[in-house]
């Protein structure tokens, strides 16, 4: 009796699931004020227009997406990834292809496209400072690195990510058009002489905490922290100079069970007004070219787009590649 | 604890439908177990000798690795550190505990266990506030002259080991409770009429009849301080990086499940061998502390 009941009713519960699921959508994300942001001008003009509700999941894992596509399980149908992980999954097989007949990528920046991934939005590493808490601020990744200069702790960015090899280069004199292939043995060398000084940041939420505390008054932060450090009220102050950028990208994974729902968010997601909306939430940039246009001037100021004459670009397809002899190296380094 | 091993030593004939009956009781829980705990994990372990290529060739790496050898030795070191001083401290709490009024003694109780359901994150973010340079204790130190300099007090070893030390308190102090209440007074009343003094009191009389309190206690603050992942990630540097966050760098940032499942099997049969060595000498029926 007992049985009959539990198998009925869990009949009648995956009946219900079922219709249930096919008007939904998963998207997810990394959580804290950047999904809240990406929910508020992507996904809730999604269902206003299409009237399908997207469901936030996360934080986002690669491993938990790799399990999802190896035992055919998918239930996240758009995931906001690291650029480098979107290009590397994609090779290996983990991703859908973008069907770019729905997705117009024309408007796009190129930078940030590749058959499998779209930018979701671009962010830069710069240099910050708590102005309050020291004399001087450093304005260049050689003064970051200048423990004589700039005494004190600094923070770097913890995971094994395109930035801080990037930015120890810069500061030995690489040229920027000069970093890849990375000299991995160079970068490291440099790395060591500010090891024992470094406080790593494993989330931006403890990057602004950092800072804003002065337990380590300077560092390489997300630029969108920055924004939200100076709204915050903290003398937070910013230096461009050779700000390396990165890009997040919006991937499906392959099997994701709403694929045709995933192409239609993807391309309102990266449509030129939620790319504004985007940007005018978090500080990161848009990647949509005619976003710019939609942006009061007081944000665009304050934006990577705004900063491309001294920008530098982290090598997407370059990290895809070495991406995990980089890591393993990295995290080794770290741990001695 | 005692009456099961009591019973099962005298193995008195159980009916034979009871006993099937007993077995089908535990059916349910076995496969539970089964399922969601020994599949995964047999899973993860045989990707450990099968990925990327069949043979012991992460085992190799992660025993012949230098780096990955000290990660191994950080995670012996913050365990018995962390062991040896939730001893020394959790010792005179819980002595105080079962001496003290039962009024008193529940409020203390109630602190404590408020303190364990108090969420993990939200309480290594209080340390980490606590410790830092520009913490509560540094400006307080220095607010009274005691120091010049900010003490380094977090991102490091004695971060991970005060925050670990906190965490795991209430689970060397509940057992050694136990313990120590089931004592009976008399025998203390007895030796200092015998003419022990105090001191002779604590150490040949009380201490070793807590002993298995104290096995049973330190063996479970090791164990789960070898698993550990939250605290040390937030309140250590990346030199005192221990097993736990090298398994979760390998699985979900590197996405190489084959070192995490090596990783995760050495972890698991040191965690065995521990429990067992404990099993040969202090017996099942002291483990349970009631």
């Amino acid at each position: 009796m007992k049985h009959t009941f539990a198998f009925t009713a869990l009949a009648a519960i995956m009946a219900l699931a079922i219709p249930a699921k096919a008007e939904t959508l998963v998207f997810s994300s990394w959580g804290g004020t950047t999904q809240d942001a990406q929910k508020a001008a992507w996904a809730n003009p999604y269902t206003e227009k299409t009237g399908l509700q997207v469901m936030q999941d996360g934080p986002t894992d690669y491993g938990k997406l790799k399990a999802m596509v190896e035992a055919n399980q998918v239930t996240w149908d758009v995931v906001d990834v690291e650029g480098d992980y979107a290009a590397q999954a994609g090779k290996n097989g983990l991703l859908e292809k973008l069907d770019f007949s729905v997705i117009d990528k024309s408007k796009l920046d190129p930078r940030f496209v590749t058959d499998y991934s779209v930018g979701s939005f671009y962010y830069s590493f710069v240099i910050g400072c708590n102005a309050d808490a020291v004399t001087a601020c450093p304005k260049t990744w050689a003064d970051l690195f200048d423990t004589a200069k700039f005494p004190g702790k600094r923070t770097f960015y913890k995971w094994s990510a395109p930035g801080v090899i990037e930015a120890a280069l810069l500061a030995d004199g690489v040229a920027a058009d000069k970093l890849y292939p990375l000299d991995l043995d160079r970068a490291f060398k440099k790395l060591d002489t500010i090891k024992s000084e470094i406080i790593w940041w494993s989330g931006g939420a403890q990057s602004q905490q950092l800072l804003a505390s002065a337990e380590a008054p300077f560092g390489s932060l997300w630029n969108g922290r920055m924004t939200a450090l100076a709204k915050s009220g903290v003398n937070a102050e910013t230096s461009w100079e050779q700000n390396i950028t990165a890009a997040d990208s919006l991937v499906v994974p392959k099997g994701a069970p709403n694929l045709e729902a995933a192409m239609k968010f993807i391309a309102l997601a990266t449509s030129a007004e939620p790319q504004a909306a985007l940007a005018k939430a978090t500080g990161y940039a848009p990647i949509n070219l005619e976003s710019a246009k939609l942006m009061d001037a007081e944000t665009a100021k304050t934006l990577p787009d705004q900063q491309t004459a001294s920008q530098v670009n982290a090598d997407m397809s370059y990290w895809a590649k070495n991406r995990d002899a980089i890591g393993e190296r990295w995290y080794a380094w770290q741990a001695k | 604890m005692s009456t099961y091993s009591d019973a099962s030593s005298v193995s008195a004939p159980v009916p034979r439908a009871l006993r099937r009956a007993g077995f089908s009781g535990v059916v349910p829980a076995l496969a539970f177990v089964a399922i969601f705990f020994i599949v995964p994990v047999a899973a993860l372990l045989l990707r450990s000798v099968l990925e990327p290529v069949p043979g012991f060739g992460n085992y190799a790496e992660l025993l012949g690795s230098a780096t990955y050898l000290k990660i191994f030795a950080n995670t012996f070191i913050v365990s018995g550190l962390v062991t040896a001083i939730s001893l020394l401290i959790g010792f005179p709490v819980a002595w105080a505990l079962a001496i003290m009024p039962g009024r008193l003694a529940s409020v203390i109780f109630a602190i404590l266990l408020l303190s364990m359901w108090t969420n993990l994150l939200a309480r290594t973010y209080a340390w980490m506030v606590l410790l830092q340079r520009t913490g509560l204790i540094n400006k307080m130190l220095m607010g009274m002259g005691l120091i010049n300099q900010p003490l380094p007090l977090v991102n490091n070893l004695t971060g991970v080991t005060i925050g670990m030390t906190y965490i795991m308190l209430p689970f060397i102090i509940l057992p050694l409770y136990g313990v120590i209440k089931k004592i009976d007074p008399a025998i203390l009343q007895a030796a200092a009429l015998c003419g022990a003094s105090r001191r002779q009191c604590l150490t040949r009389v009380l201490l070793p009849l807590a002993v298995p309190g104290m096995a049973a206690g330190a063996l479970l603050v090791f164990v789960m301080s070898l698993g550990y992942f939250v605290t040390p990630s937030l309140l250590g540097g990346t030199a005192n990086m221990m097993l736990a966050e090298l398994i979760a760098q390998f699985v979900q940032s590197l996405v190489n499940w084959g070192m995490g499942g090596a990783a995760a099997l050495v972890l698991l049969v040191v965690t065995l061998s521990l429990y067992v060595v404990q099993l040969r000498f202090f017996g099942s029926q002291n483990t349970g502390g009631r």
